[in-house]
């Protein structure tokens, strides 16, 4: 039998040493918000239908990533056998169980907004699917937002689908913030404001893709100029003139040929057959009264088009 | 052999055992005082539930006292030193049974930090003293009652103590097991041993102990050498065969003679001088003597004599408090 | 905040140790060695009982059979291997440490084989630590052949499944055996624990709270959640208290990162077995004294 004295000096070094571990685990905290910050698993929202996941995957405990497995075997299973209306739920499932199976949650995403928007017959229908694969995106990006793929995933489906632009930008300028991202990321930032012809902007992102992309020898530098020119003739030929509507076409060609002629211009600063609006900064046909972009007078007309305009910066003018 | 040093010395030791089903508690040991000297044999005995296993293990540190004390070699049973002197023998010993006995001496002797060349040495003699040297490789699981209870011995000598505890050795064996126990005991009492044993079974007690203690109810009701326990003897058995009915009358109408039925006269001790004269009547009654004796009570008249003594009191005032 | 922590724990530890030095120096005479011999006989006893294989081989039809689901591509079929494999060695480890360390006290208080040890000059923390070692040993020999058998798996599939551009079988070797490791760690907090539970209870009583206590510990992280979004005080304390009690499970799980192909953090690892063994250190310096308490 242990003596009053001794039995609670052990008690107290057990507190003592019991004290110790405080300062590591708050360090495993910090390591492991994905495990450990409340913040970050609150934010995980389910995408189509929310049931009773939560209580299901606090008492599956350590073992969610085997169940998301078990799911994802049927999700296989009901892809290939067709099935394709119940795999919403199981992905939900999927992700939910395991917030970081990648695969998954792109599949998700695409599932909605690809497959089953053109299955839904509807345009009810269609646009709750397309929402649900955005959304279900959105909560991946929440669950990883170390993943550049899936952050990308999100940019791409906004960009394709959701024709979001605005967002779709914001979204792959962030995938591009990681050192592992592809140059398509790069390219797709600028390509949104090509798509709204937002030209100031258009500008901007592509000096940042120039900067991103810096060795001049990378084959990735030279397809991104390269790609620049050429995608953007195969959009004005292919992409809108299947548009039916005339008027819509002649302005879609307007404004393709004065975004291209921006792109033209910043790409070839030193091309002779531009005048740049001293407003905006912006090229426009040589003798133009008004500047294409935003209809600024071109006051000096005799302007040297190496002369750049007032709200331009000079270095972006001169960088090439 | 016995000194008058006392090795192992019980004072005032109370045991009560709370419950959530008795939370005023179960007294199993009250107030006991012992005393046990190097070199005997003590003995308790009692029936079962009277607090032998408890004292024992009291004794062994192995449960705690609610009050009182108990000193072995001097010191208190919480020093871990008294344990390297004292051996002991659980009751209804059970040992891990998968391994051979070989395996388990060798295991316990290793507790005392002996050297391996120490341990292969003492599981030889062990075994030998044990007479398991045969079945040294047996797993415990398949050893016999009466193998296991001598293994258990072993074990229990592995440190060669001077203090032996022994509780209810021969228990649960056959005649030729408790034999073969008791001789053990014998032996161990031979090399100068100390022994206290604890049993409920009288008669293997009687053989080899020096004193007993009897306890009922937790309490010692009675102490001493058996000679102080079981008084002088009262009467002389003679046994003799073919005794004519008339010659057995006549037998019977001797003076020192309290009764004859069959062939066994019975006569009173304190006549022992006309012990022959007796002999004679029986004799010329045509009786052939084939023993004599001078039946003491045995330990068994002793226990229930004591308890009978003790039980009025301990009924009025009740045990639990 | 959590350095003060530190500084206060090292200090009182410090002192205790130096105030009761002379309680411990007798103890570590042949001490060691009694718990070594302990732990021994611990593992010998475990393995004549064929504990060991019985597991071993159940264990490897279930990693043998994660190898059928070829219609997966490559990186889905290393997941499925990667985390089905850690998931049964995590709880075949935690189920054996249940029915280790549970009984590894109580079985020999109810077969009475404690009397032969303690009658003996054997400390009782001796005992509960040597029967703890021994736990250890036999857990961390079948956690071992487990995760050999799942690093042998994942190489051979990892020669015989053909990669695709888009995805490639690669399994993360490193990861799987640091994430094996660490569920090491977790069952040897666990074992503590029970060992801890059964010095004051049935075998029976023992192995339901070890399911009760695996389960909490489990949800560590919600009981984080709950201590973090506490709204009162007191509700917030008494949380942030139950949360330092239980066993820190979810340090030592690292099986969703590895097989989701994440960045693995070692120094958090690393953390979680410094956390993991004071844990140890202290359930069993509680466990002790209890023992020493507990009459046999």
């Amino acid at each position: 039998m242990t003596d009053r004295r001794s039995r609670n000096l052990t008690l107290l070094l057990a507190l003592g040493l019991l004290l110790m571990t405080v300062p590591m685990q708050e360090s495993i905290h910090q390591l492991r918000p994905h495990v450990f910050d409340p913040e970050r698993k609150t934010r995980r929202a389910s995408a189509i239908n929310v049931g009773p996941m939560p209580a299901v995957i606090a008492a599956l405990g350590g073992f969610r990533t085997v169940a998301a497995d078990m799911l994802w075997l049927r999700v296989e299973r009901d892809w290939h056998g067709g099935n394709w209306w119940a795999l919403p739920s199981l992905l939900d499932g999927v992700t939910q169980l395991d917030p970081h199976f990648i695969l998954a949650w792109q599949v998700y995403g695409w599932h909605l907004a690809y497959n089953l928007h053109a299955e839904a017959e509807t345009k009810v229908d269609k646009r709750y699917y397309l929402d649900g694969g955005i959304r279900a995106l959105e909560g991946a990006v929440d669950a990883n937002p170390d993943n550049w793929e899936m952050i990308f995933e999100l940019g791409w489906t906004l960009f394709d689908r959701a024709h979001d632009m605005h967002r779709a930008a914001e979204y792959f300028y962030r995938a591009d913030q990681f050192p592992e991202a592809k140059s398509y990321t790069t390219r797709l930032y600028y390509r949104c404001f090509e798509r709204t012809l937002d030209i100031p902007r258009l500008v901007e992102a592509l000096e940042y893709a120039k900067n991103r992309h810096t060795d001049p020898y990378s084959p990735d530098d030279v397809q991104h100029q390269v790609i620049v020119s050429d995608n953007y003739r195969f959009w004005i030929t292919d992409n809108h003139l299947e548009d039916r509507d005339k008027h819509r076409e002649i302005i879609a060609r307007e404004n393709t040929a004065r975004a291209q002629r921006s792109v033209d211009f910043y790409l070839y600063p030193d091309n002779p057959y531009w005048d740049v609006c001293p407003h905006c900064g912006l090229p426009s046909p040589e003798g133009s009264e008004f500047c294409s972009a935003y209809g600024h007078p071109m006051k000096p007309s005799s302007g040297s088009s190496r002369s750049p305009g007032e709200s331009r910066p000079p270095a972006e003018a001169t960088s090439i | 052999m016995v000194s008058d040093e006392i090795v192992l010395q019980i004072e005032g030791l109370s045991k009560v055992y709370r419950s959530l089903f008795a939370p005023a508690g179960t007294k199993a040991v009250d107030s006991l005082t012992l005393g046990v000297r190097r070199g005997e044999t003590y003995s308790i005995v009692g029936p079962n539930g009277s607090g032998k296993t408890t004292t024992l293990k009291i004794v062994l540190g192995l449960i705690f006292p609610t009050s009182g004390k108990v000193n072995i070699f001097g010191s208190d049973v919480a020093d871990l030193a008294v344990r390297e002197r004292v051996g002991f023998l659980p009751e209804d010993a059970y040992l891990y049974d998968v391994f051979t006995g070989e395996e388990l001496l060798d295991f316990y002797a290793g507790l005392f930090g002996y050297s391996r060349r120490r341990r292969k040495e003492l599981v030889d003699e062990l075994l030998s003293l044990v007479g398991m040297q045969a079945n040294r490789r047996v797993p415990f699981q398949e050893c016999s009652k009466g193998m296991r209870q001598r293994l258990a011995l072993a074990q229990a000598l592995v440190n060669d103590p001077e203090l032996l505890i022994l509780d209810e050795p021969t228990s649960g064996l056959d005649p030729a097991g408790r034999h073969q126990m008791t001789e053990l005991i014998y032996e161990l009492k031979r090399r100068g041993k100390t022994i206290l044993l604890c049993s409920h079974f009288l008669a293997e007690v009687e053989e080899v102990c020096d004193r007993v203690g009897i306890m009922y109810r937790g309490r010692l009701v009675a102490e001493g050498t058996l000679t102080e326990l079981a008084g002088d003897p009262t009467e002389i058995v003679i046994t003799a065969s073919g005794m004519s009915p008339e010659g057995a009358s006549r037998v019977a109408a001797h003076s020192a003679v309290l009764g004859v039925e069959g062939d066994v006269v019975r006569m009173g001790h304190e006549s022992s001088d006309r012990l022959w004269s007796v002999l004679d009547a029986v004799r010329e009654a045509g009786g052939r003597v084939a023993e004599v004796h001078r039946p003491r009570p045995t330990l068994q008249d002793v226990f229930v004599r004591a308890i009978r003594q003790d039980a009025p009191e301990r009924d009025a005032g009740e045990e639990v408090h | 905040m959590g350095q003060l922590a530190f500084g206060i724990g090292l200090l009182v530890a410090i002192v205790v140790l130096a105030i009761t030095h002379r309680l411990w120096a007798p103890a570590m005479g042949h001490g060691g060695a009694s718990t070594w011999r302990i732990a021994k006989i611990t593992v010998a006893e475990a393995r004549r009982r064929r504990v060991v294989q019985a597991v071993v081989v159940l264990v490897l039809l279930i990693l043998l059979s994660m190898t059928v689901f070829s219609y997966l591509n490559p990186r889905e079929q290393a997941r499925m291997i990667i985390s089905g494999g850690l998931s049964a060695i995590t709880v075949f480890g935690i189920l054996l440490a249940i029915f280790v360390a549970a009984f590894l006290i109580p079985q020999e208080l109810e077969t009475r084989t404690v009397y032969a040890v303690l009658s003996k000059p054997v400390r009782r923390f001796e005992f509960v630590l040597g029967k703890y070692l021994g736990a250890l040993i036999i857990l961390a020999a079948i956690m071992t052949i487990m995760t050999v058998v799942l690093v042998a798996v994942l190489l051979v599939m990892d020669h015989f499944v053909p990669d695709l551009t888009y995805s490639t079988f690669e399994p993360n070797l490193a990861n799987v055996v640091f994430a094996a490791v660490m569920s090491y760690f977790a069952v040897a907090v666990l074992s503590a624990y029970i060992v801890l539970i059964s010095t004051v209870s049935s075998t029976a009583m023992t192995v339901i709270a070890s399911f009760i206590i695996w389960a909490i510990g489990s949800l560590q992280s919600q009981i984080h959640d709950l201590a973090a979004g506490a709204e009162t005080v007191s509700t917030k304390w008494f949380f942030t208290m139950f949360y330092w009690l239980v066993p820190p499970l979810e340090n030592f799980d690292f099986r969703h990162e590895v097989s989701n192909f994440m960045q693995v953090s070692y120094k958090a690892g690393i953390d979680a077995a410094g956390v993991g063994i004071l844990y140890i250190i202290v359930v069993l310096l509680v466990a002790s004294v209890f023992f020493n308490d507990r009459q046999v």
